[in-house]
């Protein structure tokens, strides 16, 4: 599914953030990422988003060469991957609602298609009151849910999600972890960046290591 | 490209347009079918602000006027050459005639008895006179002027007469008659009404430029300020071809507001036109030349369509540049 061969990656003239990074990630699987702050967790999920392109070696996504892709291409790529972001990347003019609904409406389905579909995603993740709330009028954990809610309602093949509990209770992070689970168990590889231990803990999952730009599965 | 910009507009949600193009508080009270459920995806005041919307308007009032000066000048030049070529005129040289009227007479009558003529018309010495007032005013020292007579032949222009043979003939038959056919007034109208028909084109082309120019800058803008909204649906697997639409939408329905205002005031101008050019006439000469330039003044009903068809292609200008716009912006992210 996913194939990283030799893969650097520079900004600019600076130091290598990434170095000699290989890792394969299987269909099905699931995965923690984890390092201290600024080993680079953010920047590989982009690489892993193609949202940044490496400087040097192979990066594959769904058997394709993201090198080789034209734009086009990359968004149909993108489609099939859901991402959670640390700063949750909202749109403030949109309710909660419109915003877990947008991959969606970006395929091109009917409202009518995901309407109850949506609504019940966001019961679940704890949001039924906040349907029509606009994000600036949420806590930092609704974000955090909204986000999550946003990432996964395509059922993507792919989940991508940076540090997804950073921003709530124990017994929500728990909730979108089972979420997770749930979403792997139905097929969907999950990727998730944290520094949370005890989050990592709940499960045992591999863990995908960044130190010192370098990668190791452990 | 036209494959995709056909499918742009069969996709199009037309029954949104509407309220577009009105203000919210009128929009918001049409029936549900007009309504949009969803808010648009790319907020409507982030692309369209008032400054934006009165410039297009002023272009589209700009290119209203010009079209529409240009077709009535257009017709009322038509309408002359039509007047003029269907009548010849015959001169008489006054000077070492002592019996001007029988030669009149007798040139009449040989004019009359030519085929392709309809009718022959000798103007007296007082409609000739009549026909020098607006340049010399009423004196009577026109009386004492030697005035060549004419005489005004009419023809049959499904059955036109052998002009040259008749002209030949009356250089025969008559010293000092001469035909002027009108060919070369045809000739200079038809110069004047080119050269007014492609002083139009020119201004129409340079709206359609300044059009152009500032939709491409306020979608520069519109994107620049929207950018977080274009990368989040980058991240959801937005096509560019969606993000375009997206702005393109919010163009449209500019360009359509724009150019209805614009074509409004445009058409209320077309309608005081004949009140102004009397009221600012500056006289009888200068009214009757107006007149003779432009008509009555009075746009006809092809001549609106015009505006209606001005108000089209500057929404579908905006539409258009502001689509390439944004796919040439995006391309410069990737």
């Amino acid at each position: 599914m996913i194939r990283f061969d030799n893969v650097g990656l520079r900004y600019g003239n600076g130091p290598e953030i990434l170095r000699d990074v290989t890792f394969h990630v299987l269909p099905g699987s699931f995965h923690f990422l984890t390092g201290p702050s600024g080993a680079g967790k953010t920047t590989l999920l982009r690489l892993l988003f193609m949202s940044l392109r490496p400087t040097r070696g192979l990066i594959f996504v769904f058997g394709e060469n993201v090198s080789d892709l034209s734009a086009g291409g990359r968004s149909e790529l993108r489609r099939r991957i859901g991402i959670v972001f640390q700063d949750f990347r909202l749109l403030d003019h949109l309710t909660t609602w419109e915003n877990v609904a947008l991959p969606l409406r970006v395929m091109g389905k009917k409202e009518s298609q995901y309407k109850d579909d949506v609504t019940d995603l966001l019961r679940w993740v704890g949001l039924g009151e906040r349907i029509n709330a606009y994000p600036e009028i949420l806590s930092g954990g609704e974000k955090q849910r909204a986000a999550i809610a946003r990432a996964v309602i395509g059922r993507p093949e792919l989940l991508l999600a940076d540090e997804p509990t950073g921003n709530v209770d124990p017994v929500i992070g728990n909730r979108l972890l089972r979420l997770f689970v749930e979403l792997n168990r139905l097929g969907t590889s999950v990727i998730i960046a944290t520094h949370d231990h005890a989050l990592m803990d709940q499960l045992n999952a591999p863990r995908l290591m960044l130190h010192n730009g370098h990668l190791h599965v452990r | 490209m036209p494959v995709t910009l056909l499918s742009d507009i069969r996709d199009y949600p037309w029954t949104n347009l509407l309220t577009g193009i009105l203000p919210v508080r009128v929009a918001a009270r049409l029936p549900s079918r007009f309504q949009s459920k969803q808010a648009p995806i790319v907020p409507a005041a982030s692309v369209a602000g008032n400054a934006l919307t009165v410039v297009i308007a002023i272009m589209s009032f700009l290119a209203c006027l010009t079209a529409g000066a240009v077709y009535m000048v257009n017709q009322s030049a038509q309408a002359w050459v039509n007047d003029i070529s269907s009548e010849i005129t015959v001169e008489l040289d006054p000077v070492n005639e002592a019996d001007i009227e029988k030669k009149m007479t007798l040139v009449s009558l040989f004019l009359a008895k030519q085929k392709g003529i309809t009718e022959v018309k000798p103007l007296t010495a007082e409609d000739s006179a009549k026909l020098l007032e607006p340049w010399l005013g009423q004196s009577s020292a026109l009386q004492a002027l030697p005035i060549p007579r004419l005489i005004a032949v009419e023809i049959d222009r499904s059955n036109p007469p052998d002009i040259d043979l008749i002209k030949t003939a009356l250089s025969q038959n008559f010293e000092g008659v001469t035909l002027d056919d009108h060919r070369r007034w045809q000739a200079e109208i038809r110069t004047l009404t080119r050269s007014a028909a492609l002083g139009g084109i020119a201004v129409l082309g340079l709206v359609a430029a300044a059009t152009i120019a500032v939709i491409v800058s306020a979608t520069r803008s519109a994107m620049a300020s929207n950018r977080e909204i274009i990368e989040v649906l980058h991240f959801v697997g937005a096509h560019e071809r969606f993000i375009s639409s997206e702005f393109e939408r919010h163009f449209l329905g500019l360009g359509v507001r724009a150019g209805l205002m614009g074509a409004v005031a445009a058409a209320i101008a077309f309608l005081l036109l004949p009140l102004m050019t009397h009221m600012l006439g500056g006289g009888t000469v200068t009214t009757a030349e107006t007149q003779r330039l432009i008509g009555s003044g009075e746009l006809d009903l092809p001549g609106y369509f015009l505006c209606v068809l001005v108000v089209i292609v500057v929404a579908c200008l905006c539409m258009i540049t502001s689509r390439l716009g944004v796919i040439r912006v995006l391309k410069s992210y990737a």
